[in-house]
């Protein structure tokens, strides 16, 4: 995980409860700085505050027909920086949907239950891991 | 006759006398003649004296004239004497720039212009070895290794005016190799006189120069050789890697194929042992036994070195309480201390943290060395194990564990080198108390890859103490894998288990050990069969083995957890505790792990502590469901919240209020859209409320109510079914934001 300074993590969802589920499992980890945006637009506006992490919700656009669904914020993100590590929560079960998000460029897929934060938690920790190895890695293929 | 006599006498003297006549008259001529002359002579003279006058006069300006010179002549002494004094002084000035030429340490020529040398100074001597008489008047070009080559350059001089640094070589004892710098010398009047010749002596920098162009050569092969030994090296250090992990793979194979045979001998030997035997047969039974235990544990250490050389021993941060853990460990030796006539005294710091986050499989691991050690070289006196709080901050607190014996103690000379791998404090011990001296070579790593360190102090045969220090993080989570041995209850009985396991003889081993337990069991191969069969028939409790074709344990829990929706107690099986990963059995929802080979009592254990768990949440429902019979059924349970939040009322509160906004707009958008028939809207309302059913701890079979209402959303059905289920759904969700409610007027008005 890094060290010092806080994680960056923006939370995304329409729906409240999980949302503030998610915020409030995240801040007890003392080690994430969390912002919460209830729609991919907020999202997107928000980007300049240069997230480490962003968490997102595929359904998106469940109630609100106009909403930008997940996949195109994904997509937005992905235009402004794709270094951004996305992960792509949902509660949709289907393999196609996970394969599509992954084609979308996310980083990973977990599904809304009980366990999601574990798994994001490990997630989270696997990006870190995955980027300090590339890091390694440029560090190396530098003195080539 | 005389007078003609006479008279001829007379006519001769007659002729005579006219004779006489004649010669006077001659010589009177001849006197006026000279007569004349003289006058002439006289004349002459008057003329020789007038020219004789003028000649005096003439000779008088001449004598003039003369003195005129002279006084020009002695100006022109002067002049010639002021001149050599100059000269002289010009001499001292040209010895002193020739003194000059001749210090100077460059070879100096002066040559004409037919290439002769006129001159040089002593530095061309030294260098030619020639003395300087010879040297004068010989050909300037044959003291050059090249004579052509020096020709041209002399030749150069001569019709550009100079030459500067052209390279030569001086063919002397020694071939000195020089610069030659030269230019003409004119007269006054600008014809050429010849040239004047510098040589520069360059053999110390052609020394110096060869010398670094050797150097560089030198420095391009030792590159060439570095960069070949780099890659030969590179080519050896992956062929070692590659090596390792051979060794590796090897030896990870290999244990898991010996372990598999060993398991069922030794659970075999086990199950034979507790049948009637005959005093031998029981003895023999138990070396069997015995050996097979040690078999295994040797197994154990070879894999875990292994994996500490490859760096891949991972640590755990799992919350665990370390008295139980402890005690429970201790247990293992009991029966061991009590056959050695030993006394086991355990002493724990009371200001320890009852939780703590670690690993605690590694902790076990290491005590277990160090305790099994001190039993092993103890034969009589005390074994004491002590656990001290010795620092305690906000965040972390040091723990120092010590295990004291009263053994054969270790040399002094030993001390240094006991935590070595495959070294014993003599080669003696390993014969005497057997081992592979693995165990302390195996605790170091332990210890010091968790940044902590092992210490030891010991006399010989006065006993010996092993401590280490380790530091823990605290934690406020509670423990979730207990290792607790919980006495034995025999209230439960008639308990189904299923087990999963592919290897026919573990099968046979776990059946036999399970009726002996008087559970009844099944057994499947794999974890398809037991999902089919989990789907027919009800189970109290799964051991699940986690290596497993088809489907493994971690995909068939994951399927049960997460398809079936069934909360039904699974216990992993797993071959070797070092490398089980916790976290993943966690993480796909199981409860417990144990590893092989099984030990009963501990199987047994746990087993029944699941049970009981499941059996008392059951009951308590069950009374809910009858005293519930008259009034209505809490249908939200708010434990998992009040968990996640660590009771945080503010937190609570917040989550409820969320929860009360949210869900009254879903339940319109579901009734409206199902009264549409808008399949989407339908989909997604109920999509959006199944993640909160189980913060809210609404029951499973709610969420599984929404996703029927989903599938029926989905294949656009209208049925009858879908109008109940999205009914039910309804009042639920009514139900839970009534209670919710009052929840949260609990919380904001505490008592």
């Amino acid at each position: 995980m890094k060290n010092g300074t806080k994680v960056k993590l923006f939370l995304v969802d329409d729906d409240a409860v999980f949302l503030k589920s998610l915020e409030i499992e995240f801040l007890q980890h003392a080690d994430f700085d969390v912002e919460a945006y209830a729609t991919g637009e907020h999202c997107v506006e928000h980007l300049s505050n240069n997230p480490d992490i962003i968490i997102l919700d595929y359904h998106l656009d469940g109630i609100d027909k106009n909403a930008m669904n997940g996949l195109e914020t994904l997509d937005k993100i992905q235009e402004y920086n794709a270094k951004i590590p996305v992960i792509i929560l949902s509660s949709q079960d289907k393999i196609d949907v996970a394969v599509n998000c992954m084609h979308h460029k996310a980083f990973d897929y977990v599904m809304k239950s009980e366990t999601a934060f574990m798994r994001l938690q490990k997630i989270i920790n696997a990006i870190f891991r995955y980027q300090k190895m590339e890091k390694e890695l440029n560090w190396y293929m530098e003195r080539m | 006759m005389i007078k003609s006599d006479e008279l001829i006498i007379a006519n001769k003297a007659l002729a005579f006398q006219n004779k006489e006549k004649e010669k006077r008259a001659n010589e009177l001529i001849i006197a006026n003649k000279e007569l004349a002359f003289l006058n002439v002579e006289k004349k002459k003279r008057a003329n020789e004296l007038i020219i004789a006058k003028k000649e005096l006069a003439f000779q008088n300006i001449e004598k003039e004239k003369r003195a005129n010179e002279l006084i020009i002549a002695n100006n022109e002494l002067a002049f010639q004497n002021q001149e050599k004094e100059k000269r002289a002084a010009e001499l001292i000035i040209a010895n002193y720039a020739r003194s000059l030429i001749e210090a100077s340490l460059d070879p100096l020529f002066t040559i004409s212009i037919k290439g002769k040398i006129t001159d040089m100074n002593n530095a061309s001597v030294n260098i030619t070895g020639v003395s300087r008489e010879k040297l004068i008047g010989t050909d300037f070009f044959n003291y050059f290794t090249e004579p052509n080559k020096a020709r041209k350059g002399y030749q150069e001089v001569f019709a550009k005016g100079f030459v500067a640094d052209y390279p030569l070589t001086i063919r002397d004892h020694k071939l000195t190799d020089v610069l030659f710098n030269g230019s003409v010398y004119k007269d006054e009047q600008g014809k050429v006189l010849g040239v004047v010749v510098v040589a520069r002596d360059i053999t110390e920098q052609k020394r110096i120069e060869k010398e670094l162009i050797e150097a560089k050569v030198f420095a391009e092969l030792a590159t060439a050789i570095a960069e070949e030994a780099q890659s030969k090296s590179e080519i050896t250090r992956k062929i070692a890697e590659d090596a390792v992990k051979a060794k590796q793979q090897f030896l990870s194979n290999m244990s898991h194929e010996i372990r598999t045979p060993m398991n069922a001998i030794i659970g075999f030997t086990k199950v034979v042992l507790k049948t009637d035997l005959s005093a031998k047969q029981k003895e023999y039974l138990t070396a069997i036994k015995m050996s097979g235990d040690a078999l295994i544990v040797l197994i154990n250490d070879i894999l875990d070195l292994a994996k500490v050389d490859a760096g891949k021993m991972t640590f755990e941060e799992i919350p665990f309480r370390l008295a139980s853990s402890i005690s429970a460990m201790l247990h293992l030796f009991e029966t061991k201390i009590q056959e050695k006539n030993l006394k086991l005294i355990s002493k724990y710091d009371k200001n320890i943290p009852v939780v703590l986050l670690g690993d605690p499989v590694r902790l076990h691991q290491i005590i277990l060395n160090l305790v099994s050690n001190a039993v092993k070289f103890t034969t009589k006196g005390l074994i004491t194990v002590s656990v001290d709080l010795i620092n305690e901050d906000s965040e972390n607190v040091i723990i120092q564990f010590s295990v004291t014996d009263t053994g054969i103690g270790i040399p002094q000379n030993k001390i240094s080198n006991i935590f070595d791998n495959f070294q014993q404090a003599t080669s003696g011990t390993a014969r005497l108390y057997g081992g592979t001296g693995l165990g302390l070579a195996i605790v170091k790593q332990l210890v010091e890859q968790q940044g902590g360190k092992t210490s030891v102090q010991s006399k010989t045969d006065e006993g010996s103490t092993f401590s280490f220090c380790l530091q823990f993080r605290k934690t406020k989570a509670d423990a979730t894998f207990v290792n607790e041995i919980i006495e034995l209850d025999t209230e439960i009985k008639n308990i189904k288990v299923l087990v999963v396991e592919d290897i026919a003889l573990n099968q046979l081993l776990m059946k036999t050990l399970l009726d002996d337990f008087g559970f009844e069991c099944d057994i499947t191969a794999n974890g398809k069969i037991a999902v089919e069969k989990l789907a027919t028939k009800s189970y109290d409790i799964i051991l699940m083995d986690l290596q497993m074709p088809e489907m493994n344990g971690f995909e068939a829990t994951e399927y049960i957890r997460k398809k079936m929706n069934s909360s039904i107690p699974i216990i992993a099986l797993t071959a070797d505790v070092t490398t089980v990963d916790l976290a993943k059995c966690k993480a796909v929802g199981m409860n417990d792990y144990i590893a092989k080979p099984l030990d009963e009592r501990l199987l047994y254990t746990k087993i029944v502590s699941l049970l009981k768990n499941s059996f008392n949440m059951k009951k308590t429902t069950n009374e809910h469901l009858e005293s519930d019979a008259n009034t209505k059924i809490k249908c939200t349970d708010l434990r998992y919240l009040s968990h996640r939040t660590k009771s945080n009322p503010r937190l609570m509160s917040e989550m409820i209020s969320l929860y009360l906004e949210q869900t009254p707009p879903l339940i319109d958008a579901m009734k409206k859209s199902l009264q549409n028939n808008d399949w989407t809207l339908l989909l997604s309302a109920v999509h959006k409320m199944i993640p909160s059913f189980s913060i809210m701890g609404i029951s499973p079979d709610f969420e599984n109510m929404a996703k029927k209402i989903q599938e029926y959303a989905n294949t656009q059905q209208q049925a009858n079914e879908i109008q109940e289920l999205v009914f039910k759904l309804e009042n639920v969700c009514v139900q839970a934001c009534e209670e919710l409610e009052e929840e949260l007027f609990k919380i904001k008005n505490p008592k």
